[in-house]
């Protein structure tokens, strides 16, 4: 039917090894260190918020270091409950966090810095992640998401120590 | 009977000169060709201003543009979308027209979808450059623009798709003419592909437009549902960029062969390679959505094994053209195992723009594997990873080979030469080195956590770690800035100041010599295949997304005012 050249079944076969391992690299990260891609975490009217738990946005402690963080995105603040241009939280390390947030008005991007953890904010939608600040610093949450004349200031600080 | 038919059909058959343009040629191609370069000299040069504006140790204001985001935002909707929308429908009306030697369907209508394109184009620039629509180039809602900014896009792609009708209709014409067993030419054959997988993409951002931001930024509704338009836009937003890399892969697959003196290594593989793009860039938009809220993690996965898929095809090519590659650089006296590699024709600029184009797709394509691999990509989504990525694709081996296919297709259209050989060699390599040096240093200030679309020159905290990157990526923005002044220099002065006459034959096959299998012609057949996947792919991601109880109920926002449009 196609002709296909010596050389190029051989070029084939390198390519479907080279995907094939990339697939089972990726497969095997994910398994082992337990590496998830945000997912539907429930849903929420934007126009609601104080109905609902971001009503009071920030952090809750739910036992020796672990706590919840709510967080609701704003045209152009993570709102946390703290006052400040910058809101800034602190932790001990080794502190468990789980995140909600969610975004009031456009959209928004929520990265935490050095910990992988990357996610849209999308009015409508609860984001949540979970992660463990271990090591103390001083980590930025940066938003990513164009969302307006003061996108590049919306900045919060978790301060781990 | 038959003799009848065949002389009424003959009244579209024209001789084309062998050198030469017609008229008629001169005047439609060059029209879209020449509209492209000139929304890009626009587009352009806020690039590098951008790169200076973000450099910590500059900060340089953006001229003539008091907002960063407005000259994003030009940035964007002019370089990518209007740039290559232009230049792509001029070359395939050149290709298509010149492959199978007959005038294209209905002329006239032809310039009427020029005229809307353009009309289109010129709404969207007031509305952007009034100040009404800085809502870059993705236009998430809920952030609203002018509706003249929808409308324009909405022209353009109403354009694009009587262009689409033209082409066909002029192929279906030239296949009653020749019967059923002749193939059509590789160049028309890859044409057709990208239009039928364009016109199932745009459906997606047609009903976000018109479904969605219109009637919202009309004011007849109020609110709407950001994921949901995510989804649609992103259902066009990947094939998009096949529909820029198809028309390149034409001249690699193509013309190459014909300007290096070598020949096609295998025309039905590449043939299957153009299907498989056909087939697989619509099913893997949700690669763009990895970290989004409202979608599965079933469906990235699903979505990030057919972005895999996706990736061969470009494996195929390297395949077949390496070995294009490899007989030219044979006849220039390789005799080696890698040889040939290097003893290409680098001082000819239109072959040495399409060889700098498929080095940086190399690196592109890398990244681009980086970006598809779902987990990976949450180290590096919407960083400034990400323009570095598709400036290597889309602002390199795109690009690079159109600006290439410019250095003699805008000589035909004027029929004087270009005007410097060394202006368009010294362009080549600039833009060369100047992408790959900004390539690498936004690459690694993004794994640092820079973000991109961001006005970094007003931020007030920058990671100290990706200060030296984001000085160091000035390099490549002086380097880019002095290759875009030399380009359009280079334009002008060809079309205004040179006075040799061209006359070389255009790089363009009229017969096919290879037997590749007729079921690749098969459009309708191919386009069930695209539909029965989009189904599959994006079936379950929609009502994931939709949920009448509860969806379409955020408010929308002007960009610049932080309250609900009432």
């Amino acid at each position: 039917m196609i002709h296909v050249d010596r050389y190029e079944r051989t070029w084939f076969v390198i390519v479907g090894m080279l995907m094939g391992s990339f697939v089972a690299a990726l497969v095997a990260t994910s398994l082992i260190y337990g590496i998830h891609v945000p997912s539907p975490a429930g849903r929420i009217d934007p126009t609601q918020l104080d109905n609902t738990e971001f009503a009071t946005p920030g952090l809750t402690q739910d036992g020796e270091k672990a706590y919840t963080l709510r967080v609701v995105a704003h045209m152009w603040k993570f709102d946390f409950g703290v006052k400040g241009s910058m809101p800034n939280i602190t932790i001990p390390a080794g502190s468990k966090v789980k995140i909600l947030a969610t975004a009031k008005d456009v959209t928004h991007g929520f990265y935490v810095e050095q910990h992988n953890v990357n996610m849209m904010l999308v009015p409508g939608q609860v984001s949540q992640v979970s992660l463990t600040f271990a090591k103390p610093g001083v980590y930025h949450i940066i938003c990513h998401e164009y969302c307006g004349p003061g996108h590049q200031a919306m900045i919060a600080v978790i301060n781990v120590q | 009977m038959q003799s009848a038919q065949r002389l009424a059909h003959q009244g579209h058959r024209i001789s084309f000169p062998a050198t030469k343009l017609l008229t008629s040629e001169q005047w439609l191609v060059g029209a879209h060709i020449i509209t492209a370069f000139v929304a890009l000299s626009l587009g352009i040069f806020l690039g590098p201003f951008q790169v200076f504006r973000r450099a910590p140790m500059l900060k340089l204001p953006i001229p003539f543009f008091s907002y960063y985001y407005e000259a994003l935002t030009v940035h964007g909707v002019v370089n990518a979308l209007v740039f290559t929308t232009f230049f792509i429908v001029g070359f395939s009306y050149f290709v298509v027209q010149r492959s199978l030697q007959r005038e294209i369907w209905k002329p006239k209508l032809a310039w009427g979808a020029y005229w809307i394109m353009l009309i289109g184009m010129l709404m969207t620039l007031y509305a952007i450059l009034s100040g009404q629509a800085n809502v870059l180039y993705t236009f998430y809602p809920s952030m609203l623009a002018h509706p003249l900014f929808y409308v324009g896009l909405t022209l353009v792609i109403v354009g694009t798709w009587i262009v689409t009708a033209i082409l066909f209709m002029t192929y279906y014409a030239w296949r009653r003419e020749s019967g059923p067993t002749e193939r059509v030419p590789l160049a028309v054959f890859a044409t057709l592909t990208n239009y039928t997988m364009w016109c199932v993409a745009t459906l997606g951002v047609a009903i976000e437009v018109l479904f969605m931001l219109l009637p919202l930024s009309l004011g007849f509704v109020n609110t709407t549902d950001p994921q949901t338009a995510r989804a649609l836009f992103w259902f066009f937003g990947h094939p998009l960029v096949y529909f820029w890399l198809i028309p390149a892969y034409i001249s690699w697959y193509t013309m190459l062969p014909k300007q290096t003196n070598s020949k096609l290594f295998s025309d039905p593989l590449a043939r299957v390679a153009f299907i498989l793009l056909l087939i697989f860039s619509i099913p893997v938009g949700v690669h763009h959505m990895y970290v989004d809220p409202g979608v599965s993690e079933v469906m990235k996965v699903v979505q990030w094994v057919f972005t895999f898929a996706v990736a061969i095809p470009s494996f195929l090519t390297i395949f077949n053209i390496g070995a294009v590659l490899e007989r030219a650089g044979r006849l220039r006296g390789a005799t080696g195992r890698i040889d040939w590699m290097w003893k290409q024709d680098w001082w000819n600029p239109i072959v040495a723009a399409q060889l700098v184009g498929m080095l940086m797709f190399v690196v592109g394509g890398i990244s681009g594997i980086v970006n598809a691999s779902l987990t990976l990509n949450i180290a590096l989504h919407n960083t400034s990873w990400i323009p570095a990525h598709f400036h290597t694709t889309l602002g390199g081996a795109v690009t690079m080979t159109f600006i290439g296919i410019a250095y003699w297709l805008i000589p035909m259209v004027t029929g004087k030469q270009l005007y410097s050989n060394k202006m368009a060699l010294v362009q080549i390599y600039t833009w060369f080195v100047g992408m790959l040096s900004f390539g690498f240093t936004y690459s690694q200030a993004g794994l640092l956590g820079v973000p991109r679309r961001t006005d970094l020159g007003s931020a007030p905290y920058i990671n100290a770690e990706a200060v030296p990157y984001l000085n160091a990526s000035v390099i490549g923005g002086v380097l880019l800035l002095i290759s875009s002044i030399l380009l359009f220099a280079n334009l002008l002065l060809s079309i205004f100041a040179s006075k040799t006459a061209y006359a070389e034959a255009p790089p363009i096959d009229t017969k096919v010599e290879s037997e590749s299998p007729l079921f690749l012609e098969r459009w309708g057949f191919w386009l069930a295949v695209v539909v029965v996947l989009c189904i599959v792919a994006w079936g379950p991601v929609f009502l994931e997304t939709v949920d009448f109880a509860s969806t379409f109920n955020a408010p929308v926002y002007r960009p610049e005012v932080p309250l609900p449009i009432k």
